[in-house]
């Protein structure tokens, strides 16, 4: 057992649920569903999962920014800042505001229209700054931009571009950047290479793990990209249905992938040669709306036991913190059926 | 590069519009059934003057020549223009023989002064409250102001100056009830002519700005609720901007962008007068002109008054084009 030194982000089963109205009937979307996160300082911690599996609003849970439909159920998210402990949702508005960016920062996914069409980017830098940081004129704030800008060795001429002028990628960069300013102790990156091409994508991981190289501090990495997870997260939880239903090592949970649904992610990765065929989990993926009893996945399942359609099964420790909630591995009951 | 392949095309297209737009309004009269000569005989002859048909004759003659409705559609055209660019719209039918230019240059003061400082100001009042109601969409103020201002747009223009007009001039002897001074004063640059003006624009524009305000209230606060839910509002709220700087520099403003295209063509419309709001208040403006005009077959002064308005709207558009890059820089002149 590690103490909570090692720690910077905890969540207590957290669940955040959209409220929908559907014509007078009152319709609940689990999107996150009781979720126990423990993440260190210093690593580089992976979310995987398929679309609409709730990696964002995950992501937005953690960060307290929620608007309605949305809505926290359930749970707590508590962060570690010098030794204490910290309730988000306890923080009074101007606490919260000062903790983001401070911090936690967050990279929101699709940076494409994340930055305001009518202002150049060093006065976004300058919002940003003037927010956080007292008693500084705007020649030193733009000094400071400039000085990020060249480190991170981003062109300094984005600071004088408005957004529509720059590329997807560099658009996307200048977000990482932004996200690093004031060296936060978690950077949230939801989907930071998604939509960008390949030789884009690899400058972009680049950055991000130079920044926490650098700064040695959390990156939270969503993506639905396993091939990117593989190479740069220390740690993976894999995601389905509003719930984690695998975690541990990344390394670990590629050589040893215990839950199908993990299985069938890590088959669809592209190898060398093959770019085309992918075997990706067959069926679609459930409408939160709409869970199907027990474990979510049962009905894609090749392995489906009786059990799996009852009960829920619990995200267990299987050896060295790989966890894992599956039927198969849970009380010895489907064992005999093999999972490799 | 800028001036080829934009400013001059634009020009180009600035200059037809007007041209056709006049066009327009100089053949539009000429469809109409009235003949303004045989109107102006008839008027003479209803209010019991005695012509005998020699006098008659030359008086067709006459007037035909100073209408300006000598020879063919055509040679009256060419004239027409000849003379427009002279700034001369022709005699006034009704107020004869008083030139159309004369007319209108009385009353332009009077509808510039009330209609531009309240078109300016109920959009700046409208678009302000709008914008913070729009933005804190979920706090009972803002609902309430939604109410108040569901409930007077409804209200049709003439009732709700007429009522303000009885409540505030009549029943309460608060305004003066007609007018644009008091009778028989003469315009001078003293502080008490200056105050008899504003006491008596008082009402009219009273009356302007809380229903334009409303307008303008609706407007920006649609459009702020749609930028709100943008991405770089959102955005903004991660990044723990403070909220103000939020509101202005990245909701309102963005909001503000269709709002200045509005404006302008709000001001465009001035030239053609508040027409309803002058003859309720009797204020000596261009729409109390033009109403007059309509009324009386006026045709040379109707034509004088909107080839104003088109002038007017067709420059402000125009202005508005060229300034608006500054505004939002992904506008390019194309
Ligand atoms: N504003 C909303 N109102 C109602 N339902 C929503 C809303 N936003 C998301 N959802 C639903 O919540 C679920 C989770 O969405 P979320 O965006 O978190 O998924 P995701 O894993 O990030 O997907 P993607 O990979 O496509 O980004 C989805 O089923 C989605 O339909
Ligand atoms: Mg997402």
């Amino acid at each position: 057992m590690e103490n909570n030194a090692s720690y910077v982000l905890k969540t207590r089963n957290l669940k955040a649920y959209y409220i929908l109205d559907d014509l007078g009937k009152k319709k609940t979307v689990k999107a996150v569903d009781d979720v126990n996160l423990e993440i260190r300082k210093n690593e580089i911690y992976g979310i995987a999962g398929e679309s609409g599996c709730g990696k964002t609003t995950l992501m937005k849970t953690l960060y307290a920014l929620l608007k309605p439909p949305l809505r926290l159920i359930d749970g707590k998210v508590l962060y570690y800042r010098d030794g204490e402990e910290m309730d988000i949702y306890a923080l009074d508005n101007e606490e919260r505001r000062k903790l983001r960016w401070e911090y936690i920062a967050y990279i929101p996914q699709g940076a494409m229209s994340i930055f305001n069409p009518v202002l150049k980017i060093k006065e976004t830098y300058r919002d940003f700054l003037d927010s956080h940081l007292s008693g500084k004129t705007r020649d030193e704030i733009f000094e400071i931009a400039r000085e990020h800008i060249r480190q991170l060795g981003l062109p300094l001429k984005v600071l004088d571009s408005y957004p529509h002028q720059l590329s997807g990628g560099m658009r996307q960069r200048v977000a990482i950047a932004l996200a690093a300013l004031l060296k936060p102790a978690v950077i949230f990156a939801d989907e930071p290479t998604t939509a960008l091409d390949v030789v884009v994508q690899r400058g972009v991981v680049q950055l991000l793990n130079e920044i926490q190289d650098g700064l040695e501090n959390t990156i939270i990495l969503v993506t639905h990209d396993m091939g990117i997870h593989a190479n740069i997260t220390d740690r993976l939880a894999i995601m389905y249905a509003g719930k984690i239903i695998e975690e541990g090592n990344t390394d670990e949970i590629f050589d040893n992938p215990l839950h199908p649904y993990t299985k069938y992610l890590i088959n669809s990765l592209p190898r060398f040669g093959d770019r085309g065929s992918r075997v990706s989990a067959p069926g679609n993926p459930p409408s939160l709306a709409n869970l199907p009893g027990g474990c979510s996945f049962h009905p894609r399942c090749p392995h489906k036991m009786d059990i799996c359609e009852k009960k829920i099964p619990e995200l267990n420790d299987q050896g060295n913190g790989h966890k894992a909630a599956c039927w198969l591995l849970n009380g010895g009951e489907g064992k005999d059926e093999g999972t490799s | 590069m800028f001036v080829r392949r934009y400013l001059i095309p634009r020009l180009l297209q600035y200059f037809l519009v007007i041209f056709l737009g006049i066009t327009i309004v100089f053949f539009i009269p000429r469809f109409a059934p009235t003949n303004p000569v045989q109107r102006t005989i008839a008027e003479l002859r209803s209010r019991g003057t005695y012509l005998n048909p020699a006098d008659v004759e030359k008086m067709v003659e006459d007037l035909t020549r100073l209408y300006g409705l000598e020879g063919s559609w055509f040679e009256q055209y060419i004239d027409f223009w000849k003379r427009l660019f002279s700034g001369d719209f022709g005699i006034s039918f009704f107020q004869f023989p008083v030139p159309v230019i004369d007319l209108i240059k009385n009353a332009l003061p009077w509808t510039v002064g009330l209609l531009f400082v309240t078109t300016v100001l109920s959009w700046i009042i409208g678009n302000i409250i709008g914008g913070i109601a729009g933005y804190y969409n979920n706090k009972r103020w803002s609902r309430i102001m939604d109410g108040i201002v569901m409930f007077i747009r409804p209200i049709p223009y003439y009732i709700f100056a007429l009522g303000l007009l009885i409540l505030l001039a009549y029943v309460y002897r608060l305004f003066p009830i007609a007018g644009g001074h008091s009778l028989g004063r003469k315009p001078s640059f003293t502080i008490s002519y200056i105050l008899d003006v504003l006491r008596h624009a008082f009402l009219p524009a009273l009356s302007l700005v809380i229903l334009g305000a409303a307008s303008w209230f609706q407007t920006s606060k649609l459009i702020v609720q749609n930028v709100n839910a943008e991405d770089f509002v959102q955005y903004a709220q991660l990044g723990g901007i403070k909220e103000r700087k939020i509101m202005f520099k990245y909701v309102i403003r963005n909001a503000m962008l269709p709002q200045v295209t509005n404006l302008a063509l709000s001001l465009g419309q001035i030239l053609s007068g508040a027409l309803i709001t002058e003859i309720v208040f009797s204020y000596p403006g261009l729409g109390n002109l033009l109403f007059s005009a309509i009324t009386t077959g006026d045709y040379n002064l109707i034509m004088g008054i909107t080839a104003l308005s088109i002038l007017a709207i067709t420059s402000l558009v125009l202005i508005i084009d060229l300034l608006y890059p500054l505004f939002d820089p992904r506008i390019k002149y194309k």
